[in-house]
């Protein structure tokens, strides 16, 4: 036998292991981000590869619990009831789908929302000190 | 330099839902049709080309047997929505680079397996495995445009209205009644803003064209046909951060090339088939597609401009609010429009004189882009 080099394997990523978007962190409970050691993208959720760079050394961040609601709908279809959805944009810049809780506070694009967790639910709500009214 | 592409027939069936029929029931007669029509035998045809999406294993294949046309490549191909418009890209692709003369494109799909509800998305996604659904996200894109702009829900209900008007006057179409603003906004609520009317039914549906080389259709003495005058693929692009849900980058960077490929703006166009998933889209897209400036797109519908009379005829066949959305099928049928349109075979619909068609769709909800995938045909008549 001549010496020969052998490619390595790559390897699986265990994506399908981290599925719950909240975890706890020094701050507390906080929605789990994923920020890139080697250009610091920012990204939601648990990720392996950064999807700007693609360095593999990426760390696991809290992300902030308040931001501005991008947009929202109320569901009416399926089996939940209404339920209002939106799109999150973290103080950091970070978008996130989010389940939307409605209180006295009627929901418009722009308004500033923060993090709710209810036992396993979580949730952004209109901020404290957003009115009534526009 | 690529070669000049000419779709030369063009068949379909009826949208609705057909339950007693499988994909190969669904397909074979307008495959059939299409052959006829564009004056070949088996033997000439090079390559098949097959848009679907929830078709499972070698769709292609199974409808192909069923009428004795093997041994040829035969291309499967899933992009959402784009599937079908995708499988004429790469037959255009393949003629227009000169390694085929002659192709068949298929675009098939049969909602109705799936017993109704919204359209099943990826379990893998992790904003699917949030809640997400379609409508949701066009929800989210019209309450967006309704806070930017001075549209309101009357002028969301217009494009549906606009869409069932038009699909009366199409025999292919799955909705063929006409309707109100009223009975629109007042229809039940699926995703607010957006009630049923101004969301794409559910449906079955097959269309098949035959696309051919210049060399080809002179030695079949075909009739003219249409030029593929251009096509245009693109994907989605992820962003972690803000993205603007009313200027989707992914319809405004397709509808560039396509112009710039056929030479022509908006302003040549005689009818566009545009990806009307719901009736905020069309907005969005006639903004995207340069009829009008951003946040002027609801100009056009209040003022009657995208009907026949008007400056362009959007949605012709009835669009897919109307015509119906049976994913893997619509891209296929959007050229079977501009077809009949530009060889004055529309019937009722026929818009006069019509010479520059484009037809636009786009695919797919995946967490992090507008749209997966988006083709832009553009078609000059011959
Ligand atoms: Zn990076």
């Amino acid at each position: 036998m001549t010496a020969t080099t052998e490619a390595p394997a790559s390897q699986p990523i265990a994506d399908m292991e981290a599925d719950s978007l909240i975890g706890t962190f020094a701050e507390g409970q906080r929605l789990v981000g994923s920020q890139c050691n080697a250009c610091g993208c920012t990204m939601i959720g648990s990720r392996v590869v950064c999807s700007s760079c693609i360095s593999r050394d990426v760390s696991r961040v809290a992300l902030p619990s308040t931001g501005v609601l991008y947009s929202f709908t109320r569901i009416h279809v399926g089996t939940a009831g209404i339920r209002p959805l939106g799109y999150v944009d973290l103080d950091n810049g970070v978008r996130t789908l989010a389940d939307i809780r409605e209180g006295d506070v009627p929901l418009r694009p722009d308004m500033r929302v923060e993090l709710g967790i209810d036992d396993d639910d979580w949730f952004f709500a209109p901020a404290a000190g957003e009115k009534r009214e526009a | 330099m690529s070669d000049n592409v000419f779709v030369i027939s063009a068949a379909m069936i009826p949208f609705g839902k057909h339950r007693t029929s499988s994909y190969v029931g669904l397909a074979v007669s307008p495959l059939i049709d299409a052959i006829r029509d564009a004056g070949i035998e088996k033997s000439d045809i090079d390559a098949v080309y097959v848009g679907h999406s929830y078709g499972g294993m070698m769709t292609g294949q199974r409808i192909c047997k069923e009428i004795g046309l093997g041994t040829i490549p035969t291309v499967n191909v899933d992009n959402a929505c784009s599937s079908g418009a995708t499988a004429i890209h790469e037959a255009w692709q393949a003629i227009s680079q000169g390694l085929i003369d002659i192709a068949v494109v298929i675009g098939v799909e049969k909602l109705t397996q799936f017993g109704g509800g919204t359209l099943p998305l990826s379990p893998e996604d992790r904003e699917v495995k949030q809640g997400i659904i379609m409508p949701a996200v066009y929800a989210m894109r019209a309450t967006r445009y309704l806070h930017e702009t001075d549209a309101t829900p009357e002028d969301l209900a217009l494009v549906s209205v606009k869409a069932r008007k038009h699909g009366a006057l199409n025999p292919f179409a799955q909705f063929r009644q006409e309707t109100t603003v009223e009975e629109v906004l007042n229809a039940r609520r699926v995703a607010d803003p957006l009630t049923l009317p101004m969301c794409c039914p559910t449906g079955d549906g097959a269309a098949v064209v035959v696309l051919a080389s210049e060399r080809a259709r002179k030695r079949l003495d075909s009739k003219p046909g249409i030029r593929v005058a251009a096509s245009v693929l693109h994907s989605g692009h992820v962003a972690e951060g803000f993205r603007d849900m009313i200027k989707p980058e992914i319809s405004y960077d397709s509808a560039r090339d396509a112009y710039a490929m056929a030479g022509i703006g908006p302003k040549d166009l005689d009818m566009i088939e545009l990806h009307d998933a719901f009736s905020i889209a069309e907005l969005i897209y006639y903004e995207a597609f340069g009829l009008a400036e951003p946040g002027h797109g609801v100009d056009l519908i209040r003022d009657g401009k995208t009907t026949f009379g008007g400056d362009v005829v959007v949605n012709p066949s009835g669009g897919l609010l109307s015509k119906g959305h049976p994913v893997g099928a619509s891209g296929v049928a959007q050229v079977a429009e501009a077809f009949w349109q530009l060889t004055d075979q529309a019937g009722a619909r026929q818009i006069d004189k019509a010479r520059w068609a484009m037809t636009h769709v786009t695919g797919g909800g995946t967490a992090g882009l507008d749209h997966g995938a988006c083709t832009i045909h553009i078609f000059e008549a011959a």
